[in-house]
């Protein structure tokens, strides 16, 4: 197990460093990062000076290096655009961003569990392939356009929710839907194979001809075990719903990191992008570090197989 | 890491077989109907539409498709707010999105195959290098980086197809790198590499063709996502750009119009919706034809 | 679906109860599309940014919307010591929302720190007239100009605001933004950068202030980027007010019950630069031919009938028809006329047309039917939609060929906001003729009117002649809000909230 966890950490930090030049790189895309610093009506002299006070005159390794070294101690550096720390900024803004990818995954998984078990206990039959039409209408409409039809239909005809803004729990829930509902057909085609397959399993025939009753079996045993996958994705739509929150929260003028993004994005403020990014990236790597480590330790065998 | 993609595994296949069949083919039939009928009006779509997709006319903007009062059978669709025909732009519409979807899939595919393959085949170190790309590739937010990039360097639809291109050839390593491990163990292909058949040689002419399959199942799902990422770009203005009638860019213009003419969004909104849709279940169709128990994708 | 949605909508909004808005509160809810880079109105170039500056802080001089007369708002009088000096009286009595006292060395600090080029104040052409300014005595500066700047009050009355010395040069222009300090009718309570600004009237307002005491209590900003969402705000009584709003979208919000629409001309213009330089990426740019074509391929009429909207008219030089030295007498005109557009194109050579880069920050849809236009004579023409401080660097870089830009001078009243920031050799300069440079540089820096006005009559008819932009029209401006207010829309794009009530 320990050999596991070193293996897995080594593995997270390698992909860590990849995914902070990448992030790097991304900005240097964008050509001369001195021109943009020194902003509006600068001449040659002004680049310059800002190319020497920022150390951007220095080999891009050493540049790379240094900013890394930066972020180690927590300065994460200013944004262009609006004047204030970056840091500031993404902690001011992460929390609203967590909560709606909590939330979206909470629904997601509340519509996919039951549905997809449901499914797997008659495969075939209509409720299958009922619930099978869900998921494919489901991924099907685009989560912006589906955005818009419930901002229509529940704050401009019925008024009963706030359009946009965060203050309230209110202002959560069509986004929190319009994000969940989109992941939830991969929980549910998972959690189906994950039951369809356990309860064709010895086990499970064992425990049926011991007589243990039939809702016991489906949820005591074959559940927790079709659940076990189920833990991997949810990390792996954490990371999608966390990117993707990005047009939800333009779209409802939610104040995460998503609109930070956005924003940044939009104004072409590098230093903001670069970190959104590379923080996205690296609560993914941790997430994704967890849920092996949480998987090895549920099933002995998977260790084997790093 | 991660891998909770596992390879098509045969399970005890449960009784209803001729129920199950006909799902199958049902997918497969009405799937394919309609992204052959997509694809045939894309390619016919000089021949279908009434008008010039580019011609504007500001005398006659925003008028109701046929079935409203104010409507008219020279404009079927209606007009949009620059007063071009929505239905010349709805057809050549469907162009931008299939070429999307296919460049993307075909882009991403080859990348993926040829790391999916190769890590799969040789295994050991190889393996682990692509597991580390994919790792990596993981890790980035998809819509984040290409939104960062389209914004840095500007948008247009070659720039689109390739950012999604390189950023969407993570299933496909996960798929082909699995579907190639079972098929290095199987005899005929160990025969040919014991007869000393060169390695590409047994890649291309034993493993591709078993592949296959699983390589087209996930470039259609792929093509899929493909184009709802390009229509979520377009939508927040970051991804190809007007005149050119995209779906997403459609929908992005017509949504300061949404609350009194839901027509110009509904229009394009349920386009892209049925493409998706018929995509998906033509890929589901295709996937339940090689593995009954779809398992090899979540 | 349709039915369902369509009759739901117009129905159910057309029939719901009008809340009282937010008059109960006397708050009112604004939205914005976009945040300042900067509340500090020195360190800000977007229209928002204005707006908040013109409430929170004060000028020397205030310049009355209604009559365009100036009057005395930190500044009691003034009066011209010779060419190049003026001297200013300052109102006693004033005080910063921090409570310290406005006097003489408030005006010397912020005037000099403004006016020092490393200090980097966004809009340069904003404060570089400035040469220093001086303290005579406590309640009394004199302001030395570089040249002889005959527009200098008009500055004085707009962009250039007046900061509380101590407090700024402790935390500077970013402190400022954060936590900011004026003397105006309105005191920031919160920023909550990117997201909001809360304004709460400052109940110390000096009383002889020409902006008047405030009648309403509170203004909540937000900053909603999305045009259908503060549109479903406004519809669904979450926002009392929103500007910026396009004709289609105010047409239709004007049936909706409880909602006004109110609309107006603006001294903002729209116009198209053309890049001729040497390095421009589109070599047929530089054919005079090739952009006379360009001025006849576009319907200007028929887009301000149908698209642009009420209050808007077709401009024929690159300035607002009623700034000061602003004339179209003499100057070439371009009519419609795709025919001779592509026979001109012939004529250079480019028979087939060719491709461009254009780039454009607001009013898309108006673009895209430039384009289009553009399109129909066969240029084509590829757009780059950006926000404006990107669109801005493309351009000084000689990325594009075409740029679709608006310029409203900062409401300033006066050729010298406008037209030299274009043809003056500055930054965003795509043409560089310096013939047209010295003619604005005479208009900008004669004293005599007559002088100055035939030098910008002659640097106008030379732009227009060699084709150098594309004057297109003056821009309009909706404003939607809730039926309980009562507001009046300027031609300077700025919603007065300080001269706002309720009904």
């Amino acid at each position: 197990m320990i050999a596991f966890v070193a293996k897995r950490l080594a593995l997270a930090l390698a992909v860590a460093v990849a995914v902070s030049i990448l992030s790097f790189m991304l900005v240097r895309l964008s050509g001369d990062v001195a021109t943009a610093i020194a902003g509006e009506g600068a001449r040659e002299e002004d680049i310059a000076i800002v190319r020497a006070t920022y150390g951007l005159d220095r080999p891009v390794l050493v540049q790379y290096l240094d900013w890394v070294w930066s972020l180690l101690r927590g300065d994460l550096g200013t944004s262009y655009y609006f004047k204030s720390d970056v840091a500031g900024l993404v902690l001011d803004k992460l929390p609203v961003t967590l909560k709606l990818g909590i939330a979206s995954l909470a629904v997601a998984l509340a519509i996919a569990v039951p549905l997809g078990v449901v499914a797997a206990l008659r495969p075939n039959s209509w409720v299958d392939r009922a619930a099978l039409a869900v998921a494919v209408v489901g991924q099907a409409l685009p989560n912006f356009f589906f955005a818009l039809v419930l901002v229509m239909l529940f704050s401009v005809t019925l008024r009963w929710l706030p359009v946009s803004g965060s203050t309230t729990a209110w202002h959560f829930v069509m986004p929190t839907i319009a994000l969940g509902y989109y992941v939830a057909p991969a929980f549910m085609r998972l959690v189906r194979a994950g039951m369809i397959e356990v309860l064709g399993s010895d086990f499970i025939r064992t425990a049926r001809a011991k007589g243990v009753p039939e809702r016991r079996v489906v949820l005591k045993h074959a559940l927790r075990n079709a659940l076990t996958p189920v833990v991997a994705l949810t990390v792996v739509q954490l990371g999608y719903l966390l990117g993707g929150s990005v047009v939800i929260e333009t779209v409802f003028a939610l104040d995460g990191l998503g609109y930070l993004a956005y924003q940044a994005i939009s104004h072409k403020d590098l230093p903001v992008m670069q970190v959104v990014v590379l923080i996205l990236a690296v609560v993914y790597v941790l997430l994704t570090l967890a849920a092996d480590i949480l998987n090895a330790w549920l099933d002995p065998r998977l260790r084997a197989g790093m | 890491m991660s891998a909770q993609i596992a390879p098509p595994v045969r399970t005890a296949a449960p009784a209803a077989g001729r129920r199950r069949r006909w799902a199958r083919q049902g997918s497969l039939v009405i799937g394919g109907g309609i992204v052959l009928a997509v694809v045939l009006v894309a390619v016919f779509a000089p021949l279908l539409s009434p008008h010039d997709p580019y011609a504007q006319n500001l005398t006659a903007r925003l008028i109701p498709p046929v079935w409203y009062p104010k409507g008219s059978w020279l404009h079927p669709l209606g007009t949009d707010n620059l007063g071009r025909d929505y239905l010349a732009r709805t057809l050549y519409g469907a162009r931008i999105s299939l070429l999307i979807g296919g460049a993307v899939a075909l882009l991403s595919g080859i990348i993926g195959t040829v790391l999916g393959v190769a890590a799969g085949y040789f295994g050991g170190r190889v393996d682990l290098v692509v597991t580390f790309l994919i790792t990596v590739r993981l890790a980035l937010p998809v819509v984040l980086v290409a939104l960062a990039v389209v914004a840095v360097v500007g948008g247009s639809l070659p720039l689109v197809i390739l950012v999604l291109g390189l950023l969407k050839w993570d299933r496909f390593v996960v798929v082909m790198r699995s579907a190639a491990q079972k098929v290095r163990t199987l005899d005929y292909v160990s025969a040919a590499r014991a007869t000393g058949a060169s390695t590409p040689r047994v890649l291309w002419r034993e493993v591709m063709p078993n592949v296959l399959p699983f390589l087209i199942v996930t470039a259609t799902l792929e093509a899929a996502s493909a184009i709802l990422l390009e229509a979520a770009l377009s939508f927040l203005g970051l991804g190809v750009q007007p005149p050119l009638p995209s779906w997403g860019l459609m929908i992005s213009e017509a949504k300061p119009y949404m609350f009194f003419s839901f027509w110009m969004i509904a229009i394009p909104g349920t386009c892209l919706a049925i493409l998706i849709f018929a995509v998906n279940l033509l890929g589901d169709g295709l996937r339940d034809a090689i593995s009954p128990d779809g398992r090899n994708s979540p | 679906m349709r039915r369902l949605f369509g009759s739901l909508v117009l129905s159910l909004a057309l029939a719901a109860t009008p809340a009282l808005a937010d008059k109960a509160s006397n708050t009112v809810r604004f939205a914005y599309d976009q945040a300042p880079e900067s509340v500090d109105p020195l360190f800000n170039n977007v229209r928002i940014g204005v707006i908040i500056g013109a409430h929170v802080w004060d000028t020397l001089v205030y310049r009355d919307p209604n009559s365009g007369e100036y009057k005395g708002q930190l500044a009691s009088a003034w009066r011209q010591i010779d060419d190049k000096t003026l001297e200013f009286d300052l109102r006693r009595g004033v005080k910063f929302h921090n409570g310290q006292d406005f006097t003489a060395d408030d005006v010397v600090y912020t005037l000099n720190f403004a006016a020092k080029p490393e200090n980097k104040v966004t809009t340069q052409a904003n404060v570089s007239w400035i040469a220093r300014a001086e303290k005579i005595d406590p309640y009394r500066v004199r302001i030395v100009t570089k040249e002889v700047f005959p527009a200098a009050v008009e500055y004085l009355a707009g962009p250039v605001v007046i900061h509380p010395h101590e407090y700024y040069e402790k935390v500077g222009p970013k402190g400022q933004n954060e936590k900011p300090v004026g003397s105006g009718p309105y005191r920031i309570t919160s920023h909550v950068v990117g997201k909001s600004v809360t304004l709460e009237r400052n109940p110390d307002y000096f009383r002889d202030s020409p902006k008047g005491q405030p009648a309403i209590g509170k203004i909540e900003i937000r900053f909603i980027p999305d045009g259908q969402t503060r549109m479903a705000e406004v519809m669904s009584n979450g926002l009392d007010f929103i500007m910026s709003v396009a004709k289609d979208q105010a047409d239709q919000m004007g049936a909706v019950p409880f909602l006004q629409v109110v609309s107006g001309e603006t001294m903002r213009i729209a116009f198209m630069q053309i890049n001729r330089l040497p390095e421009t990426p589109t070599a047929p740019l530089q054919d005079v031919r090739v952009r006379r074509a360009i001025n006849h391929a576009i319907d200007r009429d028929t887009m301000v009938k149908q698209i642009v909207g009420t209050g808007s008219r077709v401009i024929n030089t690159i300035c607002f028809p009623a700034q000061f030295g602003c004339t179209d007498e003499g100057a070439t005109r371009y009519p419609y006329d795709p025919a001779k557009a592509k026979a001109l194109l012939a004529e250079a050579g480019f028979p087939n047309g060719f491709e461009v880069d254009i780039v454009a920050y607001r009013e898309r849809q108006q673009t895209e039917a430039i384009i289009n236009y553009l399109r129909a004579v066969g240029i084509k023409a590829n757009l780059r939609f950006l926000q404006y401080a990107a669109m801005r660097e493309l351009i000084k870089g000689n990325k594009v060929g075409l740029t679709h830009q608006t310029w409203g001078s900062f409401s300033v009243n006066d050729v010298s906001a406008g037209t030299p920031v274009w043809f003056g050799f500055i930054g965003e300069d795509v043409t560089r003729d310096p013939e047209v440079r010295d003619f604005l540089k005479t208009g900008d820096t004669s004293v005599d009117p007559t002088a100055r006005k035939a030098a910008y009559k002659t640097a106008l008819s030379l732009i227009a002649e060699r084709a150098y932009a594309v004057p297109l029209y003056s821009l309009p401006t909706y404003y939607v809000a809730s039926s309980d207010l009562v507001f009046k829309a300027y031609p300077d794009e700025m919603p007065r909230f300080w001269e706002m009530s309720w009904k």
